[in-house]
């Protein structure tokens, strides 16, 4: 080959490579999540992104026309510096989409620079109602959620209580999401009628929760709501105190950590909001496959289903739009269609009035049966 | 009420305060020798813990386990004297140098808690009873039901202030260590080796810290940040106790922990502040502790 054919075989082979290039276009898909820090959030964030990175693998395994590439960015649970990522993921990765974060607090810090810059933010896992409701009036909100809602599980521990207990005592911690919960408790509550025996709170970083659980039993409680992020923290006292009551609480009760630290025997029985049966059909796969991935760094189903969730939907919206354009994939995300979810997300999650993944009518109760949340009968 | 609940809360309570008077031990013992302490001795209890729970995930008896994470810690509080503190030795004179010490040893702490995240991961673990495979053995005492690391670690955070004083006051190497602290030029001339009693301060610490990481894993859940908040709360015990003596840091220790245990039972709410706003009052009032002398330098 001469010199002159080499080059044109470059060039040729060139032209070839740049037409590949442009028949699979590529779009940046921003995660923000706290991985680091008190190990409340990181069990949180590590678990929904355990999700998200099986639902690209899924995604690529179907053949997705859009490459899609995840930018992760780590808040450790810091609003200021969610607010700084979301800013560098605009700004500087120019991603047309964001999933993220753990911490409610971050999400409402970062959600307006979301929407004011009409980039589609589908946050998860956090869970104060708030998150959603503040911009669902604004023509169009960029805000969605692919995760529990406060308000939801927190109605339905109530609506369930109520009918059983005459004496319910609340636990929380001092941070803003356990206040948030102990109002929203208090409330509903109050709604049905009913009042709290004892309220009693802690700060997050505490050991040990004797005095309090000594005068929940002292009261005759006979249902715990356990709204502190340190979950196995109520069960610890119990056998010191001699003290049996029945505990409930949110999703967090769900995590395998709970029974790993407190024992098999002490979780039997505990109830907590739940959007995740995996006793069932497509989940009890999805759980399968994650513990095969996984193994023991997998330790809260409803978590990862959530964001395998989260991410199937983005995902798909940005197959469809095909190219990093956020408001088109904000408009593909709202209008999204044929989910087959893990979770208890329906196949249309969403709708024009309605940016949540999982609605009241999806949020059951769970209860640790034999070692396994199951749905609550 | 039952009766028995409140001496039950205040054991709870004084075994978390040995477990501070433990952390806080091996301040005394740093800052009389070299006036510095290690900012990370909560994190190094933390990798107690872990170690810990490894040998005993690895089924590895009790008894000799205990002399492994001794050992452990020993060459840590080796490691962290070697690259943290000997080489600031030159450089008290300059402004930073005199308090780089802080840096570096709550750099040390830094590293050890990102190694032990990345060893046993993020997340909280489980550390079984030393002597039972029974998660909620517990022992009862006069109608209270107790565990029994709770009086183990009590019982040991009295052995050690006692031992100590006896170390300090009435034997030679206690004697060689007060030389040191009272002046370190003069020590050398009368042949004590200052280098050696320097380094073994520290591993001294490292050791307590061993004691109080083997004793705390059952008594609480074990997670990779559990280090700073016992750092701070020992900070707190040594104030209240006075940084003059053994004996004056486990009471402040054993005082500090039934204040915390008793304001959690009064007002959950706000159950971690009270005692530490009594804290900064006492010191505020009183400002070499409660054990501690009236002048400013106790040597």
């Amino acid at each position: 080959m001469t010199t002159m054919n080499k080059v044109l075989a470059s060039m040729a082979l060139a032209c070839v490579a740049a037409t590949a290039g442009t028949a699979q276009a590529q779009v940046k898909v921003g995660v923000i999540q706290g991985l680091s820090g008190p190990p409340a959030i990181v069990d949180f964030g590590e678990s929904y992104l355990q999700g998200i990175k099986l639902a690209l693998h899924d995604y690529q395994a179907k053949g997705g026309k859009t490459k899609i590439e995840l930018v992760v960015y780590d808040d450790e649970a810091n609003p200021q510096r969610a607010v700084s990522l979301a800013n560098r993921l605009i700004q500087s990765d120019k991603v047309p989409v964001v999933i993220g974060t753990v911490s409610s607090g971050n999400v409402l810090a970062m959600s307006p620079i979301f929407q004011k810059a009409g980039v589609p933010l589908m946050a998860g896992p956090a869970v104060v109602t708030q998150i959603t409701a503040q911009f669902i009036n604004e023509s169009p909100s960029y805000i969605f959620r692919c995760s529990m809602v406060n308000q939801f599980e927190i109605g339905a521990l109530i609506d369930w209580s109520a009918a059983r207990y005459k004496k319910i005592g609340l636990i929380h911690s001092t941070t803003g999401a356990g206040i948030f919960a102990a109002n929203e408790v208090q409330e509903g509550l109050k709604g049905k009628g009913m009042q709290l025996a004892v309220v009693e709170a802690a700060a997050p970083g505490v050991n040990d929760l004797s005095a309090q659980m000594s005068k929940m039993r002292d009261a005759g409680v006979e249902l715990v709501l356990n709204f502190h992020e340190s979950y196995e923290l109520p069960f610890r006292a119990l056998a010191r105190l001699n003290y049996k009551p029945v505990i409930a609480g949110p999703w967090g009760l769900s995590s395998t950590k709970v029974p790993e630290i407190v024992g098999k025997d002490a979780v039997e029985g505990t109830v907590m909001g739940q959007a995740l049966d995996v006793t069932a059909g497509r989940a009890r796969e999805f759980d399968e496959r994650m513990r095969k991935e996984y193994g023991s760094a997998y330790r809260w189903p409803v978590v990862a289903s959530l964001g395998y969730d989260a991410a199937q939907i983005v995902f798909k919206a940005v197959d469809r739009v095909g190219k990093p354009d956020p408001a088109a994939i904000r408009d593909a995300i709202e209008n999204v269609d044929g989910i087959e979810a893990m979770s208890a997300t329906p196949a249309k999650p969403f709708a024009k009035g309605d940016h949540e993944c999982v609605d009241k009518k999806d949020v059951f109760l769970g209860v640790w049966k034999g070692g396994v949340v199951t749905r609550l009968p | 009420m039952e009766s028995t609940i409140v001496p039950q809360l205040m054991i709870t309570g004084l075994a978390l305060g040995a477990v501070y008077a433990l952390v806080a031990t091996g301040f005394y013992i740093t800052h009389l020798t070299v006036d510095k302490v290690n900012f990370g001795q909560g994190d190094f209890v933390m990798v107690a813990a872990f170690l810990m729970l490894s040998t005993r995930s690895a089924a590895i008896p009790v008894m000799l386990a205990i002399p492994l994470v001794m050992a452990g810690m020993l060459l840590l509080g080796l490691i962290l004297e070697r690259v943290a503190i000997r080489p600031l030795d030159g450089r008290r004179s300059s402004n930073v140098g005199a308090f780089a010490w802080i840096l570096t040893t709550a750099g040390v702490a830094f590293i050890v808690q990102n190694i032990v995240e990345l060893v046993y991961g993020k997340s909280s673990q489980y550390s079984p009873p030393l002597f039972s495979s029974d998660r909620n053995a517990l022992v009862h005492v006069f109608g209270m039901r107790l565990v029994v690391e709770e009086l183990l670690v009590i019982a040991t955070a009295m052995l050690v202030a006692a031992l100590f004083y006896l170390f300090m006051f009435r034997s030679r190497w206690g004697k060689n260590i007060r030389a040191v602290a009272y002046n370190p030029d003069a020590a050398a001339l009368l042949g004590i080796d200052t280098r050696m009693i320097k380094v073994a301060v520290f591993l001294v610490a490292s050791l307590l810290a061993a004691l109080a990481g083997v004793l705390i894993g059952p008594l609480v859940t074990v997670q990779p940040h559990m280090g700073l908040i016992l750092t701070i709360k020992a900070l707190v015990v040594a104030a209240v106790g006075g940084l003059s003596s053994p004996i004056g840091i486990l009471a402040g220790g054993l005082l500090f922990g039934i204040a915390e245990a008793g304001s959690n039972y009064v007002d959950s709410t706000f159950g971690d502040l009270y005692p530490l706003v009594a804290a900064m009052l006492l010191v505020a009032l009183k400002p070499s502790g409660l054990f501690g002398e009236r002048a400013a330098d106790v040597r």
